[in-house]
């Protein structure tokens, strides 16, 4: 057996470098010209920067190692078989498990419940976006079967959102906007997106970069489509009429 | 203490999951050689000790400093200090931003090395840093944020009739990986900072709403300018 744990590990580990310099010489000029921070804070910054160092370089090891080319072999093995439609069933299952525990979707839930008074529950809007998103990936992977060009799905999803802001009031565009990051987690990027590239890698007439790549940009649409959309009944059913509508 | 254990469920409450689905699937459907699990269950090892790390580095010892430095910026009443300190800082967070770092990555990967991953992380912080710095202004004066979401959704759309069709889908994705751990938190934290201290009064709260979907806007843009430029 011939695994790779360490392999590259060298080349990560300057990359991690490159990536924190900057950061850090921000933080050294901040300090000399307006924080002054004691010796005990300085420590604890350095500390700070050590965990995120060592942080930075396995996370990126392991999808260097195992969730790529793994994640990609997957795709592969998919996207050459029989029954290739399982990409889809597949990627809803993928979508919604990779959404359900996401910390970041729990805080948005909470937000949104906070700001309709509990009328949207933290229960309900967890099992709206995670499923939003399941229906998201499994979109993607229709995409990759049938070579649909994105722009099939981002035009009409962006203009939802629009059409939707001109009815919905400030504090939601406002949640529904920053929500759109927060699906797109630590697994949705590496793995679930490594294998859309490789189905679309190894289904005929797909290249790779156009039709592997957009994963991300749907499942960062759904959150806003889907606040906007619970905004927008919240507002109907009289909630917050301290709140006026925006245009 | 409190702070180690939190980090921990979290990572693992993002991380299990989906692994337990992939092992599901491999014993189900997708029968690859017992190799591959192996190096997808320490990837995944890898990945899970490595997030716990960097959450625990960030928020213990990082983001108290981006805290404080969005108290004191205001206080030094110079718009061009805060705009450009907005925008320097969305810059050195963007290039330390490991979901930013993962899709270039892939990109480079997909691309077999013609569209480099330094470039791409370099023009994505390049343009998240500008809307930023937008975003500043933008509490500064007081611009109503549905101004800046359909003024700069508009412009990516229109840029977008130019742009070669290998680039469209990755500049959205880019859109969309932007708003990573590391990002989000710093991005707020000087937002909220700002609003706080510049506009006191009810509406201070729900200034710093907003920031990241407009933050998220610059990356979309400016891996379409790259794509105009590579042709």
């Amino acid at each position: 057996m011939n695994l790779h744990v360490f392999e590259g590990f060298g080349d990560i580990l300057i990359e991690v470098s490159y990536a924190l310099i900057p950061l850090i010489l921000f933080f050294i000029i901040f300090q000399f010209i307006m924080l002054k921070l004691d010796k005990q804070r300085i420590y604890r910054i350095i500390l700070g920067f050590t965990l995120t160092f060592f942080g930075l370089a396995f996370f990126l090891q392991g999808v260097h190692i195992g969730f790529f080319p793994v994640g990609h072999m997957m795709g592969e093995a998919l996207g050459s078989d029989e029954h290739v439609w399982l990409l889809m069933p597949i990627g809803f299952v993928l979508g919604f498990a990779a959404t359900f525990a996401e910390p970041a979707v729990s805080i948005m839930n909470s937000e949104v419940d906070k700001v309709t008074g509990g009328y949207i529950s933290e229960k309900v809007m967890l099992y709206t976006v995670s499923t939003g998103v399941g229906i998201s990936v499994a979109l993607s992977m229709f995409r990759i079967l049938y070579g649909i060009p994105l722009w099939y799905f981002l035009i009409p999803g962006y203009l939802i959102a629009l059409i939707l802001i001109f009815f919905s009031n400030k504090t939601f565009i406002a949640i529904a906007f920053d929500c759109g990051g927060v699906a797109t987690g630590p697994m949705t990027v590496t793995f679930i997106s490594a294998m859309a590239v490789g189905a679309a890698s190894v289904i005929e007439g797909r290249h790779p970069l156009t039709d592997g790549f957009g994963l991300i940009a749907l499942v960062a649409l759904t959150p806003i489509i889907t606040v906007l959309i619970v905004g927008l009944i919240f507002t109907r059913k009289g909630g917050d009429e301290n709140d006026e509508p925006e245009s | 203490m409190e702070n180690v254990r939190d980090t921990f469920k979290e990572v693992a409450a993002a991380i299990l999951p989906v692994t337990v689905v992939v092992i599901l699937l491999q014993i189900v459907f997708i029968q690859l050689p017992l190799e591959a699990l192996l190096q997808f269950l320490i990837g995944a090892a890898f990945v899970g000790l490595g997030f716990f790390l960097f959450l625990l580095g960030v928020t213990a010892g990082l983001l108290p400093v981006g805290e404080m430095i969005g108290k004191q910026l205001p206080k030094t009443r110079n718009i061009f200090i805060i705009v450009g300190t907005g925008f320097l800082l969305g810059f050195v967070v963007t290039i330390a931003e490991p979901d930013v770092r993962v899709l270039t990555k892939q990109i480079n990967l997909v691309s077999d090395g013609a569209i480099g991953a330094g470039m791409l992380v370099l023009s994505v912080a390049l343009g998240l840093a500008i809307f930023v710095a937008l975003a500043m202004i933008r509490i500064i004066f007081s611009i109503p944020i549905h101004y800046m979401l359909i003024g700069g959704y508009v412009l990516v759309f229109t840029l977008s009739l130019f742009v070669p069709n290998e680039f469209i889908a990755i500049s959205f994705d880019a859109g969309g990986v932007t708003t990573g751990p590391m990002a989000v938190p710093f991005i707020l934290a000087l937002g909220v900072g700002v609003a706080s201290i510049l506009r006191s009064g009810s509406s201070a709260a729900g200034e710093g709403f907003g920031l990241i979907g407009l933050a998220s806007i610059g990356p979309i843009l400016a891996i379409m300018i790259l794509g105009v430029l590579f042709q």
